[in-house]
Parts: structure tokens; sequence; C-alpha cells
């Protein structure tokens, strides 16, 4: 029957072309062609270019400490992220679970800033850093509030945690408070009956009912604690100096504002999409297990 | 959950002081934006005592609102047009066909959600050149639809396994061509998926910053963060017209927010679950 079988591969065809054509144009191809210059000292000007092997990755991380230092700051933040943005959003979602009547008000003040533009969001809170803080500081006896929030860099490491925080903590929020509603009422019931403390409760039966967004949550910060951008680039701007800088900015820097070094960039987009790959397969996998077990 | 009278005022402490930290800068951003430069710097914190609603006119013109957010709008209702259009008819038939070809090329779409667009970003510009769609409002829509495809694919494949096979076998009993039998019939079966993927999608590309950045050039053209930023250079030092320009961009979303809010929690928890 190669008649029908040929139908059924046109008909095939036909319903994922169009998804399938505009994909390949503006991701898959620019994937592989970013993958094919990161070994070439193409400058994306000159037509000619040659193959450099693995010059520009050595390079990068052998004689590049502006990308290096990128890359532990990135590193540094993706732990800080990881950690703060999971463990308050779950605190934030358990808490506004045990209220009845106030959980509608509180879910809603958390997760607005949320829907504020990451960019827009650092922009408000550059004039909370740099102007309201240190009026508030000289009025009040809070002196700890007087700070170079954005220009020492030691300190906006932190003010680059808060924004990041502050826009990004509800929408876990909203992942883990659905998850707590999977969990049925009457195993915590009978864990209370049990003689369970709240606490014990919350770690022996509902977070093992909920590993499985924890797993979610843990690869959303991840992914996106990696592909930080918008919160530097407004507040900081990656400065002083090169101080604040984070991977994404280095990697656009070198390609779009001053050397246009094609290659070298697409070799460093290279090592961004490694880390992020191996990142999410060692989280993956860690969770799978816990899952298991639970 | 049970607890006593003690952990419970200290829980709502908690909750009362986070909301305040969640709403502080938005206040401020508000009350702010309303005061003349002088008044702003006697204090930051209080309420203004006369409205000045002159930043928000200047503001209104410097951003060009009604021509960004117009720019904003046709961005995002072609690109999740363009994106349902396209993976719907894709994820459904991905999911009903069977065979080594469905499932390579189910993979392919697969393969790339992992990718970060920082590590694209340098062809996809190139690409955009090449293709005569950088620069313009309708391209950037174009791109958009290439960059969230997989996703919504990925969605709607899962989601199509839950429709029995009957209604088709039905209907093209019936007499319905392939195409007829998806839009009559499969089509409005999916709105919960098509509901939680546009809401999705907008989010993510009414405030994205990235990419406008690197394909706008002319300033006629500019999303409504775009033309935000380009302000936030230009007037680093009037803040009372810089917030009121942030609370203009930031109106629109959070009027939706408030329209929508049930939507869009449902939006995100499902799409983070499936996803």
């Amino acid at each position: 029957m190669p008649v029908k079988s040929y139908k059924h591969i046109a008909s095939l065809l036909a319903f994922v072309a169009p998804a399938l054509i505009i994909y390949s144009l503006f991701l898959l191809i620019p994937t592989i062609g970013g993958m094919y210059y990161s070994f070439t000292d193409w400058n994306g000007l000159n037509a000619n270019y040659s193959f450099i092997g693995l010059g520009n990755f050595i390079e990068a991380l052998r004689e590049d400490p502006d990308f290096v230092h990128a890359l532990l700051f990135t590193l540094k933040y993706v732990l800080f992220m990881i950690v703060l943005q999971n463990v308050l959003a779950l605190m934030l979602a358990v808490f506004i679970e045990t209220k009845t009547r106030s959980k509608g008000f509180f879910r809603t003040i958390f997760f607005m800033p949320n829907m504020i533009s990451t960019i827009i969001s650092a922009f408000m809170w550059t004039f909370v850093f740099s102007q309201v803080l240190p009026q508030l500081a000289e009025k009040t006896a809070m002196t700890f509030l007087d700070q170079l929030w954005i220009g020492n860099p030691k300190v906006s490491f932190y003010s680059i945690i808060i924004v990041s925080l502050w826009n990004g903590v509800g929408y876990m929020m909203i992942i883990y408070l659905a998850a707590l509603q999977g969990v049925p009422q009457s195993l915590k019931e009978a864990a209370v009956i049990d003689g369970a403390s709240p606490f014990q409760s919350f770690r022996k039966v509902t977070l093992p009912m909920i590993t499985h967004a924890v797993t979610i949550c843990l690869f959303l910060t991840l992914n996106g604690a990696f592909k930080v951008f918008e919160v530097v680039y407004g507040l900081t701007g990656g400065g002083p100096g090169r101080s604040t800088q984070v991977i994404t900015m280095n990697i656009y820097e070198e390609a779009f504002s001053n050397n246009f070094r094609y290659g070298y960039a697409s070799a460093k987009s290279v090592i961004l999409f490694v880390i992020i790959l191996l990142f999410t397969f060692i989280q993956i996998g860690v969770m799978k297990r816990k899952e298991v077990e639970a | 959950m049970r607890l006593n009278k003690g952990s419970s005022f200290l829980i709502t402490l908690f909750l009362c002081a986070g909301a305040v930290i969640s709403f502080f800068p938005i206040y401020l951003a508000i009350i702010n934006s309303v005061k003349t430069q002088g008044e702003m710097f006697t204090s930051f914190i209080a309420l203004p005592t006369r409205l000045h609603f002159e930043n928000y006119s200047q503001a209104f013109h410097k951003v060009h609102l009604l021509n960004s957010t117009l720019n904003s709008v046709i961005v995002s209702v072609l690109g999740i047009s363009g994106i349902i259009f396209c993976a719907a008819l894709a994820g459904y038939k991905l999911s009903r066909t069977s065979g080594r070809l469905s499932a390579m090329i189910f993979s392919l779409f697969i393969a790339s959600m992992l990718v970060p667009f920082h590590s694209i970003m340098i062809p996809l510009t190139r690409m955009a050149k090449a293709l005569h769609v950088s620069g313009s409002t309708y391209g950037l829509a174009v791109i958009y639809i290439g960059l969230g495809v997989n996703m919504a694919v990925f969605l709607y494949h899962g989601f199509v396994k839950s429709i029995p096979r009957e209604l088709e076998e039905a209907a093209r009993i019936d007499g319905c061509g392939e195409f007829q039998t998806f839009w009559r019939i499969i089509f409005p079966l999916l709105v919960p998926i098509t509901v939680t993927i546009a809401i999705l999608d907008f989010l993510w590309i009414w405030n994205d910053f990235l990419l406008p950045l690197l394909m706008l050039t002319d300033s006629t053209k500019y999303t409504l963060i775009l033309s935000t930023n380009t302000l936030f250079g230009e007037y680093n030092k009037e803040w009372p017209l810089i917030l009121a320009a942030l609370v203009l961009t930031a109106l629109p979303v959070i009027l939706i927010y408030g329209f929508f809010q049930k939507f869009i929690m449902q939006g995100i928890a499902e799409g983070a679950i499936k996803g």
C-alpha cells in the first residue's frame, strides 16, 4: 500500500510544515549556525573566515579574565537564586495555605511584581536603591540602609539578588501553591492525629507529596538564573567596570557593542549552553532519584 | 493545618512584611510620579501634597505611548496567534501519527528547548537581516513565532492525547476533510491548553526586552518596554518623569492581571506541570 503511505506522509507534512519551517529558520538553524561559528574566527562582516578548532574556547577560558569573572559571578548568582528563590517561594506558599480568608489577598500581592517586566522592575529598584534608601537612612536611624547599593560591586550583588527575588518569587509560589492544593487533606489530618507537629507533618507528609513541584521549580530557577540579563542591565549595567557583568552580558558586549568578534562570542554562547545543559541533567537526575524514594 | 495562636500570628506578621516589600517599590513609583522634583527630594515616602500630572503628560509624549503600545499589541497578538496556529496543527498531527518520521519531527522540536536565547542571538540577528524581518514590528512577531512554537507544540502534543479519537472518526465518516475536522472538531476542544499557551506567551512577548533591542533600530517601531528603556537612558536624573513612564508601562499588565488573575495563575501552574 505505498500510495496510502505517501498520503499519510503528505498529510503529516502539511500539518507540520508551518511550525517546522518557521522553527527551523529562527531557532534550529541559528542554533546549529552558532555552534559552527564557534569554531571559526569570523568577525561578522568579512566573508572570509577560517577554522581555528578549539581556539576560541581555549581563549575564553584561559586568556579572558573578564569572561571567567562573569562566569563565576553568574555561578554565584545561580546558587543564591536556587536556594533563596525556592525557600522563599515555598515558605510563602505554605504560609498562605494556612490562611483561609486572607489567602487570595496575599497571593495577589506576592504575584504582582512578576507581572512587571524585569527591566522595568530593575528601573524601579534603581530609584529605590539610589534615591529612597539613602534618604531613609538619613532621616531614620537605619544607617545600614546607607550603602552604595549600585556603586559598590560587593553590595550590588545583593541588590541584583533582591530585585531578582522580588520579580521572580511569585511565579514559583504559584507553582508550589498549586502543588500544595494537590496534597490530600486526609493525610495531613492523619499526621496531626498521630501527634505530628506542624513542622513534622510538613517535612514528612507535605514535602514528599510535592517533590514534583520542587523539581520543576529548581529547573525553572536554574535555567532562568543562568540566563540573567535584564536585572543586571537595568540595575548596574554590569558596572562599575565589569565587576557585576554576567555571562549573557559578556556575550552581548563581545558580539554587539565593541569588537564584533562573532566567532569568539559564539564560542562563549556554546559554553553557556553546555553549562546549562550539564547543570540541568545533574539536577534532574538527582531529583528523579529523590522522587522515586519519596 | 491546625496551628496555635502564637505561630499563626507570626505567620501573619511574616506575610504582612512580605506584602509590604512586594508593594513598596510600586507604591514609591506611583506617589513620586505625581510630585515635582523639589517635593520629591524633601521626602520620597510622604504622600504628595498636590497631584502633578504634568509628569504623565510629558512621559506620555516622550515614550510615544500610543504608538509604542500599538507596536507591543501588534507584536503580541500576531506572535501569539501565529504560535497557536502553527503549534496546534503540528502538535495535533504529531500526537495522532505514529511512526518514525513523526517521532523524529517531534524530537526535533523538543531538542532545542534548553537552548538559551543568548546562545542563538548572534546567528539569529544575521538570519533576520538575511530574511528582511529585522527592523519591523511584523518581522519581530514572526521571530517570536519561531522562538515560541516548540514549547507550544510540546504542550498541544500532550493535551491531544486526552481527546478521544472517536470524534474524528465520526466526523470523517460524515465526510469532513482532515483540515476541516481539525478546525471544526478538535481545535475547539483544545481551548484550555490554548488559553494557557496564550497567557504564557503574552507575558513573555509583552515583557521581553532583549529581542526587540537587537531587532529594532527605528524608534517609531519600538515596543513599550524599549521606548521606556530609551527614556530611562536619556533622562536619568528626572525621576518624576521616569517614574511616570514606568507606571504607564506597568499599567497595562497590572490591569490585565486584575482582570485575568485566575487564568494567569492557572496557566502558569498548568504550563509548569506539563512542561
